[in-house]
């Protein structure tokens, strides 16, 4: 799947400079236009500042706040702090995966689930807990943790 | 000496700013060390020379701790010795293990280590390493299961040759060493030159073997194989069997070759000199017509530049000569000419080149190539593939008796030697030059260089009325600083420029055996300057073999019908 970069120009008339140390907001920018960063997008900030795709690429990797696959319609947010990971996050995450089919920090081929495990969200009176786009659940189980899937598969299916 | 430091109770000299590591080094102190790189700046990245100073609480890393006057220096206390050995544990626990089937076993510094460590039982059980190889690329190989992460590769392809086809992925325990997506080097910005081999401590980069391939070629009725040879191999080759340039080397490879069922053994010496005749050619074409082509003429027979050049400096593609490589000219010549001259079809023919470079594979492999639609160079072996074939078929090379050169292409001028390395060919072209247009024959002729020698250099000569200028540039970062210090200065002094991707030319290459410094790279070159020495023809016009190659009206190097199946071209990225 390629992606039409046609509009990064605008992006990069931010930073005119083209300067290496521009990299960073560069990519923040164009995360915050495409959504994530693409094969393509590196690509052209490779272009636009000089630099090898691979550099980009590994710098990117060193901070976790960029993304490198789009996210599906529903972006599941796991929280694996210490409080979360005492009450069972482990199990939580494991069992997520089988049921949404999708494995941590990936979207799945239809585009419907995304996962990502983050660190404390801070609401660790309420552990474990999962965000569904805006939405929080808290106190999950493994058997409310269906629901919530089951209900939000049903939910997608209405709204197409 | 600037001041003392004292190091295990003994006083040792030190200069003011310099790291410790070199202060003991100098001093014969054998420290431990997998990252370190001279001439790069220190990253304390394996921890492994670690030492011990009074007064610091912690132990500290010697590669990037400056000397101090006065310092108490402890290289092996027991607590030293006990971290070193903990970090080479560690280390191991989740290398892959497998030194049986490794082919750096017995070459790679992190099996060394563990050996000078005395590391005898497993105490840490980790989990492996477990990634895909990545075969993608026609020239380099990477096994990223056995990387260190040492970042030696990364800072060579990043800082010598400006491409940055590799990079460390992602942060903590789940770094590795890949190119960006995962996607392999046959789509990244590599350029195929494989110094990240030279430099990798262990076997998560290697060279893309044709070994498989030549063995089967070699059992098979229907392949005549035939092996030529690149002086520079020679070179190397003797200085891992300690062998003379006297000793006839090349006479022994050829007996060997012969005893694995080579059918023919060529000198690829022979493509040297019509490598540098055409360049000469070119040079001379250009200066003639001055307002036509651009200037300076720039060396096209090293691929990695090519490639280079290809991808990041397509402006430099109109001022390559246009000669294809040496490889590539023998490898024509065999599937064209010697091939009508035996009658035989060229499916029947199965073409080796012997090679110092692992780039050569990758040139080898493209459709530019290729005549009519077969390669033009079925295989290449790299000087370390060479050696170990010769092993796997119980062969000892000093032993062999000498064999002569297959003919037609035996014989290697003088000039043909300086192809392996840095300057060489500058000069050889330099040479060729005087020989066309002055009149007079200057075979010995040497450029005459100041003394304090740096890795980049130039020089100017005065043939007839005209002053020419010379240049040689190894390694991709000179040659691109160089280049572009000719652009923005409007320099018009310099006439041709040799570019080689690795740091001492030829000699310096990546399908080298592994050089532990730049120490091995100077041998090779002593060695090919002997052998200039020694050769009796001195000349690239007057090799026999063109004589014999192309009947009594000799080589022209302007010919149409020789620029047909000798010229290069390049394939500029859009």
């Amino acid at each position: 799947m390629f992606m039409d970069t046609t509009d990064i120009d605008k992006v990069f008339q931010k930073f005119p400079n083209q300067k290496r140390e521009d990299l960073i907001p560069i990519l923040q920018a164009v995360q915050d236009e495409f959504g994530y960063l693409s094969s393509e997008v590196i690509n052209e900030v490779g272009r636009y500042l000089g630099m090898s795709e691979n550099k980009i690429y590994g710098v990117a990797t060193f901070y976790d706040n960029f993304r490198f696959t789009s996210r599906g319609r529903h972006h599941f947010r796991l929280c694996h702090g210490t409080a979360c990971h005492v009450a069972g996050a482990s199990t939580i995450l494991k069992e997520l995966e089988k049921l949404i089919k999708v494995s941590e920090g990936e979207t799945g081929e239809d585009g419907l689930f995304s996962l990502e495990v983050v660190s404390c969200m801070g609401a660790c009176g309420l552990a474990p807990l999962i965000q569904v786009n805006d939405k929080f659940y808290t106190n999950i189980t493994l058997d409310s943790l269906k629901e919530i899937v089951v209900s939000i598969r049903k939910k997608d299916k209405a709204s197409i | 000496m600037d001041f003392q430091i004292e190091v295990n109770n003994r006083k040792i000299g030190a200069f003011e700013g310099e790291k410790l590591l070199g202060a003991l080094q100098r001093n014969g102190f054998r420290i431990p060390t997998l990252c370190h790189m001279n001439r790069f700046s220190p990253t304390g990245a394996c921890r492994l020379c670690v030492v011990e100073v009074e007064g610091k609480g912690d132990l500290i890393t010697s590669c990037s701790y400056p000397v101090e006057e006065g310092m108490k220096v402890k290289t092996n206390s027991r607590r030293v010795i006990h971290a070193r050995k903990s970090l080479v544990e560690l280390l191991l626990s989740n290398h892959p293990d497998d030194c049986l089937y490794c082919q750096r076993n017995g070459d790679c510094e992190l099996q060394w280590l563990a050996g000078e460590m005395n590391v005898r039982e497993r105490r840490y059980f980790g989990e492996k390493n477990r990634f895909f190889p990545d075969y993608s690329s026609s020239s380099v190989a990477r096994d990223p299961a056995k990387c260190v992460l040492c970042s030696r590769c990364v800072r060579i392809c990043e800082e010598v040759q400006l491409v940055t086809a590799i990079d460390f992925i992602s942060r903590g325990n789940k770094t590795k060493v890949n190119s960006a997506f995962g996607q392999g080097l046959n789509v990244s910005s590599c350029i195929h030159c494989g110094q990240c081999i030279q430099v990798c401590p262990t076997a998560a980069l290697l060279d893309i073997s044709h070994l498989e391939k030549i063995q089967a070629a070699l059992a098979s009725d229907r392949k005549k194989v035939m092996f030529f040879i690149s002086p520079s191999v020679i070179a190397s080759v003797a200085e891992k069997l300690n062998m003379r340039p006297r000793d006839n080397v090349m006479k022994k490879i050829v007996s060997a070759l012969k005893r694995c069922g080579a059918d023919r053994v060529f000198d690829l010496g022979f493509a040297n000199d019509i490598n540098i005749l055409e360049d000469a050619h070119r040079l001379v074409q250009v200066l003639q017509a001055k307002s036509e082509k651009p200037l300076p003429v720039i060396s096209s027979c090293c691929p990695s530049w090519v490639r280079y050049a290809e991808e990041f400096r397509p402006g430099a593609l109109d001022n390559m000569s246009l000669s294809k490589s040496p490889q590539q000219v023998l490898g024509t010549m065999l599937k064209t000419l010697y091939a009508e001259n035996q009658k035989t079809d060229i499916e029947g023919i199965y073409t080796v080149a012997v090679m110092p470079c692992v780039a050569k594979k990758y040139e080898a492999s493209l459709e530019k190539n290729t005549h009519k639609g077969v390669s033009e160079v079925d295989s290449v072996l790299t000087v370390r593939e060479l050696l170990r074939m010769l092993r796997s078929f119980g062969l000892d090379l000093s032993q062999m008796e000498e064999e002569e050169v297959d003919s037609p292409y035996d014989v290697c001028s003088s000039a043909a030697w300086k192809l392996g390395y840095s300057g060489g060919k500058a000069e050889a072209v330099a040479r060729q030059v005087f020989n066309m247009t002055a009149g007079s024959k200057k075979d010995t002729f040497r450029f005459n260089l100041p003394k304090n020698q740096s890795i980049r250099r130039e020089t100017k000569i005065t043939i007839g009325k005209e002053q020419l200028g010379f240049a040689w540039v190894s390694s991709i970062v000179e040659a691109e600083k160089y280049l572009q210090e000719l652009e923005e200065e409007g320099r018009d002094d310099i006439h041709y420029v040799e570019v080689m991707a690795c740091l001492g030319g030829c000699a310096g290459g990546g399908g080298q055996p592994i050089s532990r410094g730049f120490e091995n790279v100077k041998a090779r070159k002593r060695f090919c300057v002997e052998m200039e020495k020694l050769s009796p023809v001195k000349s690239p016009a007057d090799n026999p073999s063109l004589g014999k190659m192309f009947g009594d009206s000799g080589f022209d190097p302007g010919n149409a019908a020789a620029r047909d199946w000798l010229k290069n071209s390049f394939d500029e990225k859009k």
